[in-house]
């Protein structure tokens, strides 16, 4: 590969705001082809500290970058870059990032680029501590346990706090997970039993599915790898109390609110296998084997029925349960990285984001409940995506310290060969 | 042309010659070192240097730790060989992961060996309308991402699959397959038998009908002529099919827990926990485990190999019988009424979830016949979003990173495989570094090409990133040349050295010998080879999409996993283009190959 100057210095004159590249291209345009770049690291003063979002990144934007990189560098239209998971704008059936992205751009002179790494945060938490910066403004879809990660591993602030976000006022208080106010949530999702109803009434109570006649009726997911499955997992903390399991012999333990002292997660987990539970990999894996019929229950979410009134299906086939009246709520936040080269964009998109109307078509889209009292959603959504009457969530500091345990504590047991 | 510049040209083209096999020697290890070896170790050293300081703690607890070595953990940590012997006599004795690992691992190599070698008799020795599409078409298995194999499974195993279906109307009673050992055996043997047949068919198919002829005139029955000729040659390859079908199932990941649930797994599962949960040394000293396992199994066999290469200057293969005798007599009718036996084995195994999978795509919500899910593709391709994946740009990508992959495995391969039938000391070290690639756990090498070549490296203040096509084709490239190297190294092993020396005393380069004095002779083995690397290119995951950074260098099987949602129909009619779009290249790529080159 050879390097290619004219590359060079077209990119070094079209932003000010990006950092210098020499793109070893192979031919003209290969770009995309080549991709293997030098970049200074010892930036001297041309702005942004941290774009790295370079000619093959995301987006559609290669007509643009032609079309108005003209060079002088004045009063170009600011891209923002906004990380998030592929589902968020990208899915079979919906998904919010195409209508995200025309609605911001109609009203805010800015371009609105996606980027989705395959690891999702752990990818700019690997960015971080490998020195090479930050190429992206905002991250949307945080977990309460991506914020835990992430800050146990990195001792620098991978994102800034929210600051001035219009409409931050308007988040339900028990969605806002984030005691350093650095995310602010945007939606939230509940992690419930979805049952057939022509094969099964599923039990109303976490001890129902201890029951006989739901032995190997519930299809759950790996807690390491699924989501899904470790909502499940921390529900059953909940409930069970953990035992003192991540204690570190200070003999602390959180009690579970079945109110039994000498009865935890794990035991009931024991009890759980005994019944047969299969505990699969994915959420694919569980829903595929589900929908074959392999067994009436699965974890899943609430809003099963959405989608499969959508798709025509039999809605008796699919039925929603709230254990014991609750659902463990997974809230998504939306936080600005400390680096992003476009800070005040991405705010102006946080505010965007949580509009009463904006908040409801992200819900509708991103099949979930909005994170604001007041979004605008259609009279019947409620009809077919049910809310628990209790919804059970950690916070941040239970989770600090604990959730690593709490799974490989359930590793050890369940896996044991 | 003058004669001069004749003169010059000749000499250039020596001078190329000479080198060609040095200078390979060179680009393949550099490819190694970039796209394998440095991205690897930023990894693997995670589990000996925490916080900046060495230490050997991490591995002491994975190796002490009953939970992952079962009761050898105990003996790690001191305690006397006799009481660990009796405890592992005792029927409650813990395998622990690792051992629960191997020994999954071990069955899945049986089961892959048993269902791959009559598949490889059928191919190698009869004549049959369609034969050679049929051996094209072997590898396709080896393709499939694993959710559409689970898919297919289910469909066909579950409790009201295909096979229930058809055990119950025939008055048998229902199995209940799932989410057992026995599920994932045979889905690894779905994976892996064909490995084996594909192998083996090239070696059987190299074996030379005069050394068989000379046996039988010489007074050796059919019997004798087969177990001293034939076998001696075929089954290097058997173990060659067997010893990576080890290697990959002792890595396997996605599919254990898809199809037999959380109580078999195995380490790569809690590789991919620890990385997902960012507990780097634990992960690494886990992944060095299975390196360390998985590469000794490899080496113990390529010992093996070395050991009983058997000479041969193999040209003419052996006739195929007809598949179907005009006037078959009882000696001809037995292998054909055991291959028809083996046919329904196969039907079920490998033909029933990949009908079942293509049904799926052709099934709606309601359980009616639709084109739904393909109308799906189409509206996808028209209507998605730049930032979206379409199919199209999936499928001509996929092509185009196999083809490239391809092209650069196959020198890579021979060159390493000319290098390591060469007898020389420190072999094993040279046979081990270039085996590596199979042996790392694909979740670190994903995280390591994330660090190593996406984020690049500092030097002298420039830092020096790689991500894009040309990365994923070297990255596809490393991981698939591996199969050259084996399906060629027994051949190439095997040659007359008599022959090499001859063409060399004529003046024959090195270069040119290998061209065209061996390859030619392993022929079947190099089509075969290169068929691997296309295969493993195809479906390749882990390091396309950290490498595919941004949306425009996607694959068939991203394409697959976005298309993934509550309804698995998108997902699947995605996974039959890719069914479809690879079987139809295999079949190009041994046409290509032709049937034999011979001299």
């Amino acid at each position: 590969m050879t390097i290619d100057e004219s590359e060079t210095r077209r990119r070094r004159s079209r932003s000010r705001t990006r950092r210098r590249f020499l793109t070893a291209a192979g031919t003209a345009g290969a770009v995309a082809l080549a991709g293997c770049s030098a970049e200074r690291t010892g930036d001297e003063g041309d702005g942004g500290d941290g774009s790295g979002s370079d000619g093959d990144g995301t987006g559609d934007g290669t007509d643009t970058d032609d079309g108005d990189g003209e060079g002088d560098g004045g009063d170009e239209t600011p891209t923002l870059t906004v990380a998030t998971y592929t589902s968020f704008i990208d899915a079979p059936s919906v998904s919010p990032g195409e209508w995200l992205k025309e609605e911001f751009e109609s009203r805010v002179d800015a371009e609105l680029e996606w980027a989705t790494p395959d690891n999702e945060v752990n990818y700019y938490v690997e960015r971080a501590a490998s020195g090479a910066g930050i190429d992206a403004d905002l991250y949307v879809g945080l977990t309460t346990e991506d914020l835990v990660r992430v800050d146990e591993e990195l001792d620098g602030d991978l994102f800034a706090e929210a600051g001035e976000v219009e409409g931050r006022d308007a988040v339900k208080e028990g969605l806002r997970f984030d005691p350093f106010d650095r995310a602010v949530p945007f939606d939230t999702g509940y992690v419930s039993l979805v049952y057939d109803g022509t094969a099964t009434e599923a039990p109303g109570t976490f001890d129902g599915l201890l029951d006989d006649e739901h032995a190997g009726a519930l299809i759950a997911q790996n807690p390491g790898a699924s989501s899904t499955g470790r909502a499940f997992l921390l529900h059953t903390v909940n409930r069970f109390g953990d035992g003192g399991v991540a204690s570190d012999g200070d003999g602390e333990a959180i009690a579970g609110a079945d109110g039994d002292p000498d009865y935890d997660y794990l035991d009931y987990w024991t009890d759980l296998e005994e019944n047969d539970v299969r505990v699969l990999g994915s959420w694919d894996d569980a829903y595929a084997a589900w929908s074959e019929g392999e067994a009436p229950m699965v974890v899943s979410y609430s809003t099963d029925q959405v989608f499969a009134d959508m798709e025509g299906q039999d809605l008796d086939k699919h039925q929603i349960r709230f254990l014991n009246d609750q659902a463990y709520a997974n809230p998504e936040g939306m936080a600005v990285f400390a680096d992003a080269d476009e800070p005040d964009l991405a705010r102006r998109f946080m505010s965007f984001m949580l509009e009463p109307a904006v908040q409801g078509e992200i819900a509708q889209r991103n099949v979930a409940f909005p994170a604001t009292d007041g979004a605008e959603l259609p009279s019947d959504y409620a009809e077919l995506a049910q809310e628990p009457a209790d919804p059970v969530t950690f916070t941040y500091d239970e989770l600090q310290g604990s959730v690593d345990a709490w799974v490989e504590a359930w590793e050890r047991q369940f896996a044991g060969n | 042309m003058t004669g001069t510049d004749t003169q010059r040209l000749t000499r250039l083209r020596e001078g190329v010659e000479s080198h060609a096999l040095t200078a390979l020697a060179v680009l393949t290890s550099a490819a190694l070192v970039v796209a394998f070896y440095y991205p690897t170790a930023t990894v693997l050293i995670e589990a000996v240097v925490v916080d900046g300081a060495v230490t050997l703690a991490t591995f002491a607890d994975v190796l002490t730790d009953p939970f992952y070595f079962g009761e050898l953990a105990r003996l790690l940590s001191g305690e006397s060989p006799t009481a660990v012997a009796r405890s592992l006599l005792s029927p409650d004795r813990r395998l622990g992961i690792v051992g629960f690992t191997a020994y999954q691992a071990v069955l899945s190599t049986l089961a892959s060996v048993a269902l791959g070698l009559p598949a490889a008799y059928l191919l190698a020795r009869f004549e049959f309308p369609g034969r050679r599409t049929l051996r094209s078409l072997t590898i396709v298995p080896f393709v499939l991402p694993s959710i559409m194999v689970a898919v297919g499974f289910v469909a066909t195993f579950g409790e009201n699959g295909t096979l229930n279906a058809a055990l119950t109307a025939v008055g048998l009673p229902p199995v209940d397959l799932l989410f057992t050992l026995e599920a994932v055996v045979i889905a690894h043997a779905f994976y892996n038998a064909p490995l084996v047949a594909r192998v083996t068919t090239a070696a059987w198919e190299s074996v030379d009908a005069s050394a068989v002829e000379t046996a039988r005139s010489l007074g050796a029955g059919p019997v004798r002529a087969f177990v001293d000729v034939v076998a001696p040659q075929v089954y290097p390859a058997v173990l060659t099919g067997a010893a990576l079908t080890f290697v990959f199932t002792f890595g396997t990941f996605p599919i254990v827990l898809a199809l037999g649930g959380f109580q078999l797994a195995t380490v790569e599962v809690f590789v991919y926990r620890l990385v997902r949960d960012l507990s780097y040394a634990e992960a690494a000293a886990l992944a060095i485990v299975e390196l360390v396992i998985s590469l000794g199994v490899l080496l113990a066999y390529l010992r093996y190999e070395a050991r009983s290469s058997t000479n041969t200057r193999g040209a003419r293969p052996l006739p195929r019988r007809p598949l179907f005798p005009p006037a078959p007599t009882l000696r001809e009718l037995l292998p054909r009424a055991g291959l028809g036996a083996y046919a329904v084995v196969a039907g079920v195994v490998f033909l029933a979830p990949i009908a079942s999978m293509v049904l799926a795509s052709v099934t709606g919500g309601d359980g009616a016949l639709t084109l739904d899910h393909y109308r799906f593709l189409v509206e996808r391709q028209q209507t998605g979003a730049a930032f979206q994946v379409r199919p199209w740009p999936a499928i001509r990508n996929s092509l185009v990173f196999a083809t490239g992959a391809t092209l650069l495995a196959l020198p890579m391969g021979v060159v390493v495989a000319v290098l390591t039938t060469r007898r020389y000391r420190g072999r094993t070290l040279v046979d081990a570094a270039a085996m590596a690639p199979l042996a790392v756990s694909g979740i670190i090498v994903g995280l390591g090409l994330l660090r190593g070549l996406v984020f690049g490296v500092e030097i002298a203040g420039w830092r020096i990133a790689a991500s894009g096509a040309v990365a994923i084709v070297v990255a596809h490239a490393v991981s698939g040349y591996p199969f050259v190297v084996r399906t060629v190294s027994p051949g190439l092993a095997g040659l007359d050295r008599s022959l090499v020396e001859s063409a060399r005393a004529l003046g024959a380069s090195r270069a040119r010998v290998i061209r065209d004095v061996e390859l030619p002779l392993v022929w079947p083995a190099v089509v075969a080879g290169a068929a691997f690397a296309f295969a493993i290119s195809i479906g390749e995951f882990t390091s396309t999409v950290v490498l595919a950074t941004g949306a425009h260098a996607y694959t068939m099987p991203v394409a697959i996993e976005r298309f993934i949602g509550r309804r698995l129909g998108p997902a699947t009619a995605m996974g039959v283009v890719l069914l479809v779009v690879t079987g139809l290249s295999f079949v190009v790529i041994e046409r290509l190959g032709g049937e034999h080159r011979g001299l």
